[in-house]
């Protein structure tokens, strides 16, 4: 019996892009109970590796857009399937060939980070402008270090605290940094995951191109999207180059003696892993120990913390598209917070800062508890 | 063919049921077969389980004639507590080397009787029951073990020369009592206290402790707390409602006059031993020096009285105001009693032999705390000069400023350093506003309207040492001065009376004490004996006790017509070398000894409160745990089983023994691992409470388990009425185990059904992938299960396991994935189904010489002819070390292996 299917070429993108593992799967079900979706609206996440496998997928239904690639389920998969690929595949299908409807919200901003190069759709030449009057230099051959904000610190009015945080340090402590500024794109994780694959190569070429052309060894990254793609994507793509997420740096100048802290922080601090410095990358210990390191500052955990934590709900696009209240995983992990009874959630991504921040303002919570990034609370306590 | 010997022989490594049934097999031929089991019984995994299936069979019952079978069959040595060290040769003729770890008992002593066990203070987890229930360091893996002989699980050199229990008179069981009470067991260390010492909350508070002199742990940083731990663990007691043990009563009477803590000591044991015993007290309390020469803001009355309440209900008698010699003769109590024991004490005071010293205001200090303690109306003046350096003198200015004395001062002839009293005591009385005036002497004492008004003394200058090795005072001439006093107490020190027994016959020494044989009590007279002060002299309570323990012994072998022997007890207390002291300070890391806290000096002073608060559990745990001995795992060498062991058969020094073997084939059935699912974070194994694996929940149900078969879950002992069964944790899982580990299926049913028929209605979950009900009847008691005990399986890998904060529910999320919804469910235990693994098997494979799969199980290159040969000619496997298979499965190829290694030593290949 053939398998009658209308999108025949999309489906073979799916298990072309889920490969061999997809057809390992041995239908367990452990990625629905594992999914974080499943505990504010059911997401059948087996069902749709099922219908991946038949070649039976449903491009029209929104649950296409669902998966915020935070790498639960794959990290739990007895057999190896490589579920956030086969997500990805279903976008990419629907994107490319027309197939299905892309969200108002995603298509807007894929639409300003073709065009703009950041998703906010402001001009690229103000990307630099968040520096404007800290006097840093533009990167230029032999600087040892480029610092990469991310579309999110660079623009955002209420994240600029994050990168102009960084740059303090940085400065404070004499390493030798600049900035590309208007040079510099959008990394293109996010979106290559939301299904844009091509406006990603584009991205991904033009930030290769503007770092070799004024030979960047190391950059230092705000976020762990671009830290992922810059890592594992990148070198693909001709990018070689090393990265290094803040909270890696910051560690790593606390352990030299270059970085010391003056005061004292006394607050209950629970930190969030951001699921692509964390699953994704194994990154669990240098945030905690650069938080560890301020006096007076007492560190908490969520209750699931490290591995099995819970993602914000921003990667994969998440962060571009309306999510309802009700369904937002940002907003239980605000409440996990507040039970243990901390006064700072810390995060080390920007798409982590948006999310809690949107929270903990929407949950009227802003007298009771603060979102900060682990930089600003190490450029507080210097 | 070469070993004549070996080729009629096989060596079985693993005492599961695999391993039994391939050596009664074998042995059954009429072959020698050699079993060697690492544990100490034989029994493996199969003794561990409550039932099996798919019969509900009670394992132990089906186990048991097999283990006692293999035991005691003539054909088979077997070596339990012992691995295989090394084999060479070939196929006919292996050599075997064998390693017999100690087990620090001589089994062939060793009757199982499990008295050592009772007394053992150290408590570990109990591997049997999954570390759900505690062992002692010596122990038996479980009651049904097989041989029944205990072991001594002793894995280092304990750090400390344990110099406490021979610097104790009464050699109490120091590393012990402290080993326990850094476990929480405050109870079991009382009892151990008290059975070299009958009054642990009384010399907890008063002992001068020359344990904490000896105390090892002195030459790294400070000396342990022994004395004030006592009183912590006499203190969590209510002595009150001690049980009183039952003793066969003898019909034989004893009498002890005196009953201080000497007579109180030697009745307890006596009493122990079923003598009836009656105590004579002269005066109108019992006691003793602790009663009437102890002040109460060092130990109160209602705590005595307690102790010496139990020593009541062990049968003894106490009769108060009755004075030997005056209300009753000597010689009547020898008429009808068996045995005496004179303890009377040491209550007479000494004279200062001075002008004045008969005046009004003028008291001897025994005289002066005896009438206080005994509440009779005592007055002090404002002005009290206390002559004296011994802790009767710090008693009695202390009790003189409680009773209202303004100006209280002691007076001494030497100087501080040479002060009898001890250095805690001397500092509290300074604390206390009563200044010491040293080098200073009375020389006389002067009247004013009719009392005493004025005191002359004199300063005194240190001189050559006397016989006391003291410095003598010698006086200045032309020193002397005048001071107003109302009142002078004068604690000079006590000295036995004992007119009583010079008319009776007991001889004396020149100062008046009682003679005795040192070891043994007896005095001159047969039948009579003495300790405590009326020998000694003014010595300590401990001292006392010792004394009274030592003669109850020797009583009680007269009484039996025994030769009164010396018991033989401990020996000089040691030190540790200086290069023990180096090596111990690296080892454990310096703390400070937790001090007591004693009441506020100007709240104490207004009453006779006791001033020391004791420990809270927090403090006495953390002192505690500073005992050098307690920091080792294992057995502490305290000792006390070898002094429980009625058969003698502790024997702390049977080194490990070495034994070769040849043997013509080997067998392999060293059986299963449960694999550590602890990595698997979702389920919260080791974070929640009630998320116990499978062979926990199997320790739970049976009767020999923690919970005496009850099934009760572990945060709050609540029956669970509704569990999740979690499968392939661990199995089948590309980043774990990826094979089936074949018997969970069925094991969860059986676990399932086992809920239900401890208590009825319970509703049970079972999370599966595909059910494996791969066996003879095996579909049909899976039927059963839904159909007769509210069974339901549901076809998911559950995501994860969280927790209810409220009640320690477990609540696991999960995807039905045949109706497509996603649930959770909240239960009140979740039980993971872990993967197994083979066990030991690589370490053996490297001996042995034979090749494993890549998940470490035997490999067999031909599976279908020669299914249970290894790589290696000889060499066979069966049970889980072989594969994954169930226990009907392992017996088939435990005969299966037999019949191969018969086939191979009787000539075949």
């Amino acid at each position: 019996m053939e398998v009658l299917s209308p999108y025949k070429e999309a489906t073979e993108v799916i298990i072309e892009a889920g490969g061999e593992p997809l057809r390992l799967c041995y239908q367990c079900g452990i990625c629905t109970g594992t999914c974080p979706w499943n505990l504010v609206r059911g997401f059948i996440v087996r069902r749709i590796i099922h219908e991946a496998q038949l070649g039976a997928t449903d491009f029209g239904n929104e649950e296409v857009w669902l998966c915020a690639t935070c790498r639960a389920c794959v990290q739990r998969c007895p057999r190896g399937v490589e579920i956030i690929d086969v997500m990805r595949a279903m976008r990419r299908a629907v994107v490319s060939l027309g197939i299905g409807i892309v969200p108002d919200a995603l298509r807007i901003s894929a639409k300003n980070i073709a065009g703009a190069g950041n998703p906010l759709g402001e001009a690229p030449e103000k990307r630099g402008d968040w520096a404007k009057d800290l006097g840093l230099k533009k990167f230029s051959p032999g600087t040892e270090i480029l610092y990469f904000p991310c579309c999110v610190p660079a623009y955002d009015p209420d994240v600029k605290v994050v990168s102009r945080a960084t740059a303090t340090i940085l400065s404070e402590l004499g390493v030798d940094f600049g900035i590309l500024g208007s040079e510099e794109r959008c990394c293109g994780e996010a979106i290559r995951k939301a299904g844009y694959e091509d406006t990603f190569h584009s991205l991904a070429q033009s930030n290769i191109n503007a770092f070799s052309s004024n030979d960047v060894k190391t950059v230092v990254v705000s976020s762990p999207h671009c830290y992922h793609t810059f890592k594992n994507e990148y070198p693909e793509l001709g990018g070689e180059f090393q990265v290094i997420h803040i909270t890696q740096y910051l560690a790593q100048l606390i352990d030299q003696g270059r970085l010391k802290f003056s005061k004292e922080i006394n607050k209950r601090v629970i930190y969030s892993d951001p699921c692509y410095l964390g699953r994704h990358n194994g990154i669990y210990d240098e945030p905690r120990r650069v938080l560890q390191s301020i006096s007076g500052l007492e560190l908490i955990e969520f209750p699931d913390p490290r591995e099995d934590s819970l993602c914000c709900g921003g990667g994969g696009g998440r962060i571009w598209m309306e999510t309802v209240k009700g369904e937002r995983f940002s907003d239980i992990r605000v409440e996990q917070a507040l039970e243990k009874g901390a006064d700072i959630i810390a995060v080390a991504c920007p798409y982590c800062f948006l999310n809690y921040r949107d929270s903990v303002l929407t949950m009227d919570k802003a007298e009771v508890i603060e979102v900060k990034d682990v930089s600003e609370l190490v450029a507080e306590a210097m | 063919m070469n070993g004549q010997n070996g080729h009629k022989s096989v060596l079985v490594i693993g005492g599961g049921i695999a391993g039994i049934q391939a050596s009664l097999d074998l042995a059954n031929m009429g072959f020698k077969v050699y079993l060697v089991e690492k544990s100490p019984s034989i029994g493996g995994r199969m003794a561990q389980l409550d039932k099996t299936f798919p019969t509900n069979d009670c394992a132990m019952c089906i186990l048991a004639p097999r283990m006692i079978e293999a035991n005691s069959h003539s054909n088979i040595d077997l070596y339990t507590y012992s691995e295989v060290e090394d084999v060479s040769g070939e196929v006919s003729d292996f050599k075997v080397k064998i390693k017999r770890n100690s087990p620090f008992v001589d089994w062939s002593k060793c009757t199982g009787c499990g008295l050592c066990e009772e007394g053992c203070p150290v408590i570990l987890p109990k591997e049997f029951d999954q570390g759900l229930g505690k062992r002692k360091a010596i122990f038996i893996p479980f009651p049904q073990a097989v041989p029944k002989k205990y072991t001594v699980d002793k894995r280092e050199e304990r750090p400390c020369k344990a110099a406490c229990m021979d610097a104790c008179p009464a050699h109490t069981n120091v590393l012990g009592y402290i080993k326990l009470i850094a476990e929480g067991e405050f109870q079991e260390a009382y009892k151990l206290i008290r059975d070299t010492n009958p009054l642990p909350a009384s010399v907890g508070r008063v002992c001068y402790a020359p344990c904490e002199e000896a105390c090892n742990r002195g030459q790294i940083d400070e000396p342990m707390a022994i004395r004030d731990l006592k009183r912590f663990a006499a203190d969590q007691v209510n002595i009150e409602e001690l049980e009183v043990p039952t003793v066969t009563k003898t019909d034989k009477k004893v009498a002890i006059v005196g009953s201080g803590p000497a007579g109180l000591a030697a009745a307890n044991d006596l009493a122990l031993k079923g003598h009836d015993v009656t105590i004579f007290e002269a005066l109108p309390e019992s006691g003793g020096m602790l009663r009437v020469g102890i002040p109460e803001y060092r130990l109160p009355k209602e705590i005595l009285r307690k102790e010496i309440g139990y020593i009541q209900k062990l049968g003894v008698e106490i009769r108060t105001g009755v004075q030997v010699g005056k209300d009753i003769a000597l010689e009547e109590i020898r008429g009808n009693y068996d045995a005496l024991f004179i303890a009377a004490g040491a209550h007479g005071g000494m004279r200062l032999r001075m002008e004045g010293e008969e005046l009004p205001g003028v008291i001897e200090g025994i005289r002066f705390l005896r009438a206080v303690n005994l509440g009779e109306k005592v007055e002090v003046g404002k002005k009290t000069a206390v002559i004296g350096g011994g802790n009767t003198a710090v008693d009695c200015a202390r009790t003189a400023k409680r009773l209202g004395a303004e100006e209280v001062k002691i007076v001494y002839r030497r100087s501080r350093s040479e002060m009898p009293a001890s250095a805690e005591e001397t500092a509290a009385v300074e604390e206390e506003g009563i200044p010491i005036e040293f080098l200073t002497t009375p020389t006389r004492f002067f009247p004013g309207n009719g009392k005493l008004a004025r005191m002359e003394c004199v300063k005194m200058k240190l001189g050559e040492p006397d016989a006391s090795g003291r410095p003598r005072p010698i006086p200045i001439e032309g020193s002397e001065f005048t001071t107003s006093v109302d009142t002078v107490i004068a604690a000079l020190g006590q000295a036995p009376e004992t007119e009583f027994v010079k008319e009776f016959g007991v001889s004396l020494s020149k100062r008046g004490m009682i003679e005795i044989d040192p070891e043994t009590g007896a005095t001159n007279i047969e039948g009579v004996f003495a300790g405590g002060d009326v020998v000694t002299g003014p010595a300590f309570v401990i001292d006392a006790i010792a004394a009274g323990k030592r003669a109850a012994h020797s009583i009680d072998r007269h009484l039996k017509g025994e030769p009164i022997e010396v018991k033989e007890e401990g020996k000089e207390p040691e030190k540790l070398s200086e290069e023990e002291v180096e090596d111990r300070k690296k080892r454990f890391p310096s703390q400070k000894r937790v001090r007591l806290r004693d009441e506020p000096i100007g709240e104490r002073i207004k009453d006779f409160r006791e001033v020391s608060l004791g420990y809270t559990v927090e403090e006495a745990i953390e002192e505690a745990s500073r005992c050098l001995a307690g920091q080792i795992e294992g057995c502490i060498e305290c000792h006390e089983c070898a002094k429980r062991c009625e058969a003698n058969a502790i024997a702390y020094t049977m080194q490990d023994e070495h034994i070769e073997i040849d043997v013509g084939a080997i067998i392999l059935a060293t059986g299963l691992d449960l694999y550590d699912v602890s990595p698997l974070t979702e389920y919260g194994y080791g974070k929640i409470k009630n998320v116990v694996t499978a062979i926990e929940f199997e320790r739970l149900t049976a009767a020999s388990g923690p919970t005496f078969g009850e099934l009760k879950r572990p945060s709050d002992g609540k029956i669970p009425h509704a569990i999740a069964f979690i499968q392939c944790v661990g199995s089948r899982d590309f980043k774990h185990k990826a094979y089936c580990s074949s018997v969970c299926c069925m094991h969860a049913t059986k676990e399932a059904i086992l809920a239900y028929e401890h208590h009825p209605g319970t509703k049970s979950t079972i999370f599966y992938m595909d059910l494996r009900a791969v066996g003879k009847r095996f579909q049909e008691y899976v039927t059963r299960a839904k159909e007769e005990y509210n069974v339901t399986y549901i076809r998911s890998r559950p995501g994860r396991v969280a927790v209810n904060p409220e009640n320690q529910n477990p609540i696991v999320w999960y995807e039905d994935t045949t109706t497509t919804e996603t649930k959770n469910m909240e239960v009140d235990l979740v039980v993971l189904c872990q993967a197994m693994t083979p066990r030991g098997s690589k370490e053996l494979a490297e001996m042995l010489g034979i090749e494993l799969n890549e998940y470490g199980f035997v490999e067999v290159p031909d599976k279908l002819s020669h299914p249970v040969d290894s790589t290696r000619p000889g060499i066979f496997a069966c049970g889980y070390v072989h594969s994954p298979r169930d226990i009907p499965d392992s017996v088939t190829q435990g005969s299966g292996a037999a019949a191969r290694a018969a086939e191979v030593i009787a000539g075949g290949s």
